[in-house]
Formats: structure tokens, C-alpha cells, sequence
């Protein structure tokens, strides 16, 4: 089996305070910020590793998990790090965040599908920074596709996946054929969220992504990392979204303490009239 | 890597000469992009697995790391860190492991200790002065910690001073292999090393008299037993023993570097060992000020939280500059090891006696801020103060490494003016080496050594280093023509050589670092940095000034008379009872 992971980096959430909005308000300052694989993308990985493994022996990969990413050079320490948890290997779409729109990533998504031809193409339900969420859907709808969104559980099928939504009051459950995109979300890295068909259904993983071990990493330069440029791609680069205008949100105020329920009763009704 | 780093002069060492090396410190070390690429993948792992798996407060209470704490240490790589890659382990330069081991100091003392049993001390002696021989045999095994080391030179009547070693290897008659007969005591790793690194004298015992020590390779086996786990104050998940050996036969290609070099080898482990530990504490530290930070920020007190007392904000300050010291020197001679520079020693030494009292400082610090909370041992307080102990004693006691900054300081100059002594007992022959000598006093007491590249902006500071280099060398100079030889028996005397010697590092390496942070990001995001050099140069001006003017005005003899007296009555002489 062959999976395409799309994966982006994100401004660490942790450090969201620091994210700087200029008077103008016409663009993000991203200077001195740190950043993180997006959470939702890393559990696409995740996904990716026990899809094309035995649980038991995670170092064995049975087919092929390929990561990408469409970003600027230093976007490959986020590559690498997927390099290191397992993946075989990556693609890097040069790119600026202020070229790309959801659509254009989900045509460079396409291009490269065509080159590649994965069985799956996995990754997050959206990214933390923008929340747009629609790149998995466009692109989907590019391929025509089957497509599960918000996938919970995943289960290896002989000709495709039985993919568990949470929705509300209950679990969806869906069987798609390959080829496919799939969007997951949060549980799907719950100990027993996603099964191979090579892994034995008692296998429960460790809650959460796994961690590379050290040789790993050291390992992971090593594995093949290509760049192309988003002209290769796509052929009109033109944005079909454009940000109008960025604010920051309100500073919060600082909190006032209440003496008793009493007081709390009469703020929350009269000040700020929720009762 | 830097031409001038190469030279065989160690930067403290010149500071005994009033010599500021100033190439050798200035630019601060940078980890390398490649390196610091994969080592904040590796913190990564690390900071998750230790988040996720241990548990500090139960490895304390049960007295040991469980298996699959281990287990999974040793499958992340843990165990192999600086082991070269085509001998199986992770390849990583000494700031690199330094760095890791800050990361687990910070996190459980006990595992600490037992990776740096492994890897700081227990294989250290095969990675510095091993042959490929010895390397290809131990070392894919000990990378993956399918075997665990440990480093074996303490015994009951050879601790501080291993003179006293007794354990003693006799080689064979066909000379294929050593017999090994004594014991060690205080063996961290004993109940779960497979390979130790055993000094033994090699030559008969005589008291008073300098052994001749060998170090050997001995796997565990026939005739080498350990006892029982230690019961003891801190670091009680790790395990410490005795071992025993009873005719152990070591083979002859098992001797570490050279038969009778066996004291070189040690020293050669322990200066680089104690760079990890100086490391650990820089990750105690980090995690301690977090912990008070927290605190200070919840707690209150008197209608205030007890951040907003002077008091605390001291306290808060005093930990700050003291940890940005510590890290400052730590990294700078894991740098100048990295670069090559081959002579650490002092360095390394000061690391550890810094690193050691300043964790214990903090830690007490924050106890302290924590009050009757950081009493219970229902909070984390109390066990990181009982494991933060063993720093200042393990690796070299801080008496002993003061003494030995101070001599092995005080070796250089000393080396030089007894050949001066010698020359001025044969004026013609020694002329040249007279006047090279009046040269470089002159020198010294017109041009003391400068640090040129240190940013203006930290002129003070630089200028309080400069005065003491000078104060120092001149006292140095002093002492050694008052007493010569005998200075090696005065330890009130190197104590304040020691800590003039100790401030003087601390001090170059924030300067050093600073400069570099004011000159990569400007003056303005190099404000902290700046505030906490000032603050660690106003605590070290005091240290320093007392220091010097002890050299020539102390209390030093009536001190030594109220001890001496005190030791022929064995007690306190008083009571108010009369
Ligand atoms: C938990 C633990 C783990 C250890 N792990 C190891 C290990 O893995 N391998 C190993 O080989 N050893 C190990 N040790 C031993 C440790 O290195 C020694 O305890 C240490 O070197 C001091 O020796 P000592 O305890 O015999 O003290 P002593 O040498 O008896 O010293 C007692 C006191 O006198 C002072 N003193 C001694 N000589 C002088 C002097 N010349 N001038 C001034 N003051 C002096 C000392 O500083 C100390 O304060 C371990 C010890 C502990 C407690």
C-alpha cells in the first residue's frame, strides 16, 4: 500500500500570544515564531505508519508512506521529523504561506497524485492555523475521489477502508474503495483507532503519535527529500481566497474576584447579562 | 571549528598566567545547523518519553526505575548517545549529550545518574582511550544497552584518594591474562552493569606510597559479584553496590591505554563525565525556577501573591543569573571540547563545582519559597533537594576539585618560576630565561590580559574580569615564591584561588555569550541576557573582593588552631550550664 501524507507546519498553538498582527492589519508577522507539525497532520502520519505495518513490529514498514509539505525551506526540519517517525520519504512544494489557498495546495495535492499514485491520500481535518478545512474535500472533488472526512477509526479492508465518523449521538461508519482521500481527526490515534490488516485486532498502540527513537533520527537524513516548485504543479499559481484584513483578538481582561454566589449571581445577571 | 582553538592552552590556565585567551572563548559555540537540526528532533522524543513514562515520584518510592522505563530508554537510544554511529550508537558531539542529559537531569535524577553511570563514566574510558579493537568488541552491545557499564574506582579505604586503591591485578605467567582481587564500594550501576571499568593497582602496596593503577575492561562473570542495592538519601531509583572480585581473570588485551597509566585514564573519564553532570544540573535548575515561578505566581500572601515581595523577587533574581551562568560555562567547554581543544580540565571541574552548588542553592531556594508545602513529601520539593545532594559529591568531591583547580592552576606558573629559581642559581646560563620571564611579568603588570571582543556594552563586567585575572595571577605569582612547593598543602589558600578561579569562568562565559546574543539579535532583545551577566558580576564582584583581600588578611591560622584543638577534645567545649 502506498499513502500520501500532506502535512503542513503550523505556529506552535502553545505559543499562540506571540503571533504579531501589524497596525494595518494586512498581513501575519511570523517572525520569531516557533512552529510545530499541525496536531491533525501528525495524526495523518500516525495513521499512515500503522496502516502500513504489523503493530507489533513498528519498525517494518510494508509498503510506502510518503510525506509532502508546501512551504519554504526551513519547512524541511518539519519533513525531517516525519522522516524520523517513519516515513520513507518526502517532497517539498516551495512555496510562501501568502501564495497558497486552500485550492491551490489541493491541486498541487492532485499533480503530485497523478505522479505518485497512492492508494490513500491522508491528512488532518485541517490545520490549527488558518481552520479552513478544505483542502481534503477539494481535493477529493479534483480526483473525484471517495472521500471520509473526520475519520475516528480506520480499518484495512482487502479493497479499501471501513472508516469510523464521530458524529453527532453516534459512530458512522463507512466503507470506501480505493483510491481515496481521507481527513482524520483527534481519536484516531486512541490506542485501538486504526488496524492493518496485518495487525492482530488484541494489538492496542500507545495512546497517542509515536516518538522516534534516536538512530531514527540520525537516520532520517539518509532518506530521499525532494523539492519542486509550485509552478511545476499547478499551472495558474493565482490565490482564489484573498485575506482581507487580520486582527488580533481583544486582550483579555483581567479577571475580578466575588466574594460569594451571591454577588456572582448578581454580576453574571446584571454586568454581563447571561442570566 | 576555529584555527586558534587548536593551540594546547586551556583558557583558565592562561587566567593563572594573567593570560585572557580571549580567541578561545569568544565566539560563544553555536551547535552546528545539522546537529541542532536533529538535536531538537532527538529533545523531542526524549522530552515525550520522559513525560509520558516517567514517573519521578514512583521511581523514589519503590526504590528503582521499572524494567520498562529501561527497556524503552534503551530501545529510543538513550544508552548509546555518544557512542560513534558505525559502532551501532547515536554519534552525538559533548554539547549535543550534554544537552540530553540537561534534559533528563531535569526531569528524574535517577535516571540521570544511571545513563551517566553508563555513558559519562562507565564507557568513557573504551571512547577516549580505547583501541578499535576494544571499540568493535563492547560497543555495538553497550550502544543499544543490550549491556550497561559502569566505572568502578571507589573502595573503602580509597575514596577522595585513590592512592589507597587495594584491589590489585597480578598478570599471569604467560602474560595472556590479569587475576583481579579486591572490591569497590558505591558502584552506581553494580546490580545491572554487565561491563565495568575497573582500576586496580599493578604494582605491590605500600602505604604512603603512589600505586601504580591500570584500568581494565572486566565483564560481569566468574569470580565478579555485586551486593545489594544501597539503601541512601537521594537518587534512590538508581542502583549502587559493592563489587567484588575473587580471582577474576581478565584478558591481557582488556587494559584500557597503558598497564601503570591507569590514574591518567581515570582523570581523562572524570573530566569529561563531570560536563554531564554539570549539564543535569543545568536541567534541575530550569526545572526548579518553573516550579517557583509557578508558585510565586499563585500563592498569597498578606492580601499579595508572593511574587511581589522583595524578598521572593531576590531569590527569583539570584536563580535567574545563576542558572544563566552555569549554562554560560557548561556549553562553552562542551564547545571548546567539541572544537578540540584538548585540555578541559580545569574547566570541567569548575563546571561541576558550580553546577553542584548551584542546584543546591536553588533547590533550597525553592524549597524555601514553597515553605511548609515544600516540606511534605506529597510535592515534588523535598525529593529533588534529597537527589540534588550526591552532585557535590560524586566525581570528585567540591574539597577535592577546589584543591585541584587551584594546583593544577597553579602548575603552569609554578612550572615557570622554578625554572627561574634554577636560573637565577646559574645567572649566565639561565640569562635568557630570566629575562623572558621579567618580560612577561612586565607584561602582565603593564598590559594585563584584555578581552577585546566582548561587547562594550558590557564594559563593567568585562573590566571586572580583567582586574581579577590580574589580581589572581599576581597572587598567584605571591604565593608561589613565598611558599614553592608547600602551597600544595595550604588549602585555605587554594580555596580562594579556587573560587577567584571559578567566578572568573563563570563570569568570561556569560560575557562571552552575551556578546554573542547582543551581536546576532541587537542590544535590545539582548536585554535579559545583559541584566542577568550584571546581576551574576555584581554577586561575583562581592566573592571576588573578599577572595582577594583574604590572600594577605585572614583568620586563617586562628581558624585552623580552634579545629586543631577541637579534634585532641572531640566535642564543643561549652555549655552554658557552666
Ligand atoms: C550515590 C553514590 C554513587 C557513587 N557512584 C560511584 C561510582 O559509580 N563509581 C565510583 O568509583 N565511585 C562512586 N561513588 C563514590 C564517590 O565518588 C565517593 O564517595 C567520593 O569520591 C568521595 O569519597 P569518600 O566518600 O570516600 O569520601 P572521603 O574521601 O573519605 O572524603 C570525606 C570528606 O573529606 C574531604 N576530603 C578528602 N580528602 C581531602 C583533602 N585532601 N583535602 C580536603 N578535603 C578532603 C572530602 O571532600 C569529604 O568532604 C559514589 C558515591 C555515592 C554516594
Amino acid at each position: 500500500m502506498k499513502i500520501l501524507v500532506a502535512l503542513k507546519r503550523v505556529a506552535d498553538p502553545d505559543n499562540a500570544n506571540k503571533v504579531k498582527i501589524p497596525a494595518d492589519g494586512s498581513t501575519i508577522d511570523t517572525a520569531g515564531l516557533e512552529f510545530k507539525p499541525n496536531p491533525f497532520d501528525e495524526y495523518a502520519l500516525e495513521t499512515a505508519l500503522r496502516l502500513t505495518e504489523d503493530g507489533t513490529k513498528p519498525k517494518v514498514r510494508d509498503g510506502e508512506v510518503i510525506v509532502v509539505t508546501f512551504g519554504p525551506a526551513d519547512t524541511e526540519s518539519t519533513l525531517r521529523a516525519a522522516l524520523a517517525t517513519g516515513a520513507d520519504r518526502a517532497i517539498r512544494v516551495d512555496a510562501n504561506d501568502d501564495q497558497l489557498d486552500g485550492l491551490l495546495v489541493a491541486k498541487g495535492l492532485k499533480t503530485l497524485v497523478a505522479e505518485e499514485k497512492p492508494d490513500i491520500v491522508l491528512m488532518g481535518k485541517q490545520a490549527v492555523d488558518g481552520d479552513t478545512n478544505q483542502v481534503g474535500q477539494a481535493l477529493a472533488e479534483l480526483l473525484d475521489w471517495p472521500m471520509a472526512t473526520f475519520a475516528a477509526t480506520i480499518e484495512e479492508q482487502e479493497d479499501g477502508l471501513v472508516v469510523g465518523r464521530e458524529v453527532d449521538g453516534g459512530v458512522l461508519e463507512l466503507s470506501i474503495k480505493y483510491p481515496a482521500v481521507v481527513t482524520v481527526d483527534l481519536r484516531i490515534v486512541s490506542p485501538s483507532s486504526v488496524y492493518s490488516t496485518k495487525t492482530d485486532r488484541s494489538f492496542k498502540y500507545n495512546e497517542g503519535v509515536r516518538f522516534s527513537p534516536l538512530p531514527a533520527i540520525m537516520q532520517a537524513r539518509r532518506k530521499p527529500l525532494d523539492t519542486k516548485s509550485l509552478a511545476d504543479l499547478v499551472d495558474d499559481t493565482g490565490l482564489k481566497i484573498n485575506y482581507l484584513r487580520f486582527e488580533a483578538p481583544p486582550a483579555r481582561l483581567a479577571g475580578v474576584k466575588v466574594a460569594d454566589a451571591a454577588e456572582l449571581v448578581d454580576k453574571l445577571k446584571n454586568e454581563a447579562k447571561v442570566l | 571549528m576555529s584555527e586558534q582553538r587548536m593551540g594546547d592552552q586551556s583558557f583558565m590556565k592562561g587566567v593563572f598566567h594573567g593570560d585572557l585567551a580571549e580567541d578561545l572563548i569568544f565566539p560563544f559555540p553555536q551547535v552546528a545547523k545539522e546537529e541542532g537540526e536533529n538535536l531538537s528532533m532527538i529533545l523531542d522524543s526524549v522530552s515525550r518519553f520522559l513525560d509520558e513514562k516517567v514517573d519521578s515520584a514512583a521511581i523514589d518510592r519503590e526504590h528503582s526505575i521499572p524494567e520498562s522505563v529501561i527497556e524503552e530508554a534503551k530501545a529510543l537510544g538513550l544508552f548509546g548517545l555518544q557512542i560513534p554511529m558505525d559502532h551501532g550508537g547515536i554519534g552525538l558531539s559533548t554539547t549535543a549529550y550534554s544537552r540530553i542529559m540537561q534534559q533528563v537531569g531535569g526531569h528524574d535524577a535517577s535516571l540521570a545518574v544511571t545513563l551517566g553511570a553508563h555513558q559519562s563514566i562507565g564507557l568513557k574510558a573504551l571512547l577516549l582511550f580505547g583501541t578499535d579493537e576494544q571499540k568493535e568488541r563492547f560497543f555495538p552491545t553497550l550502544a543499544t544497552g543490550e549491556k550497561v557499564a559502569a566505572f568502578a574506582l571507589t573502595e573503602p579505604s580509597a575514596g577522595s584518594d585513590a592512592a589507597g586503591i587495594k584491589t590489585h591485578a597480578k598478570l599471569s605467567e604467560d602474560g595472556t591474562y590479569w587475576v583481579l582481587n579486591g572490591s569497590k564500594i558505591w558502584i552506581t550501576n553494580g546490580a545491572i552493569a554487565d561491563v565495568f571499568t575497573v582500576f586496580a593497582r599493578t604494582s605491590d602496596f605500600e602505604e604512603g606510597t603512589k600505586p601504580r593503577l591500570t584500568a581494565f575492561i572486566v565483564e560481569r562473570g566468574e569470580g565478579l559479584t555485586t551486593g545489594s542495592n544501597e539503601a541512601k538519601l537521594g537518587i534512590r531509583g538508581s542502583s549502587t553496590t559493592e563489587v567484588f572480585f575473587d580471582d577474576v581473570r581478565v584478558p591481557a588485551e582488556n587494559v584500557i591505554g597503558e598497564v601503570g597509566r591507569g590514574f591518567k585514564v581515570a582523570m581523562g573519564v572524570l573530566n569529561s563525565g563531570r560536563l554531564g553532570l554539570a549539564a543535569g544540573c543545568v536541567g534541575v535548575n530550569k526545572t526548579l525556577i518553573k516550579m517557583a515561578l509557578d508558585r510565586v505566581g499563585e500563592r498569597r500572601a498578606f492580601g499579595k501573591y508572593l511574587g511581589e515581595f522583595g524578598l521572593i523577587k531576590d531569590k527569583i533574581a539570584g536563580m535567574l543569573a545563576r542558572t544563566y551562568a552555569l549554562e554560560s560555562m557548561t556549553y562553552l567547554t562542551t564547545g571548546l571540547l567539541d572544537a578540540g581543544v584538548p585540555d578541559y580540565s580545569l574547566e570541567s571541574a569548575i563546571c561541576k563545582v558550580y553546577g553542584s552548588e548551584t542546584a543546591w542553592w536553588v533547590v533550597n531556594e525553592t524549597l524555601q519559597i514553597a515553605a511548609g508545602t515544600g516540606y511534605m513529601e506529597e510535592y515534588p520539593y523535598e525529593r529533588i533537594l534529597r537527589d540534588s545532594r550526591i552532585n557535590l559529591i560524586f566525581e570528585g568531591t567540591n574539597e577535592i576539585l577546589r584543591c585541584f583547580i587551584a594546583l593544577s592552576g597553579l602548575a603552569g606558573p609554578g612550572r615557570e618560576l622554578s625554572e627561574v629559581s634554577r636560573a637565577m642559581r646559574e645567572p649566565i646560563k639561565g640569562f635568557g630565561l630570566l629575562v623572558d620571564y621579567a618580560v612577561k611579568f612586565a607584561r602582565n603588570r603593564i598590559a594585563p590580559g584584555r578581552l577585546t571582543r566582548a561587547h562594550p556594552v558590557l564594559s563593567r563586567e568585562t573590566v571586572l574580569i580583567e582586574e581579577y585575572t590580574a589580581h589572581l595571577a599576581g597572587h598567584v605569582g605571591n604565593l608561589l615564591r613565598k611558599h614553592g612547593r608547600d602551597i600544595a598543602l595550604m588549602q585555605f589558600a587554594q580555596r580562594r584561588v579556587a573560587d577567584v578561579a571559578i567566578d572568573l569562568f563563570a563570569l568570561s562565559a556569560c560575557v562571552s555569550r552575551t556578546t554573542a546574543t547582543i551581536e546576532s539579535r541587537g542590544e535590545e532583545a539582548a536585554r535579559e541576557e545583559i541584566d542577568y551577566t550584571r546581576i551574576f558580576a555584581v554577586e561575583a564582584r562581592r566573592r571576588l573582593e573578599c577572595n582577594v583581600v583574604g590572600f594577605e588578611a585572614n583568620d586563617d591560622e586562628v581558624r585552623k588552631g580552634a579545629a586543631v584543638r577541637s579534634y585532641e577534645l572531640g566535642s564543643y567545649p561549652f555549655d552554658i550550664m557552666g
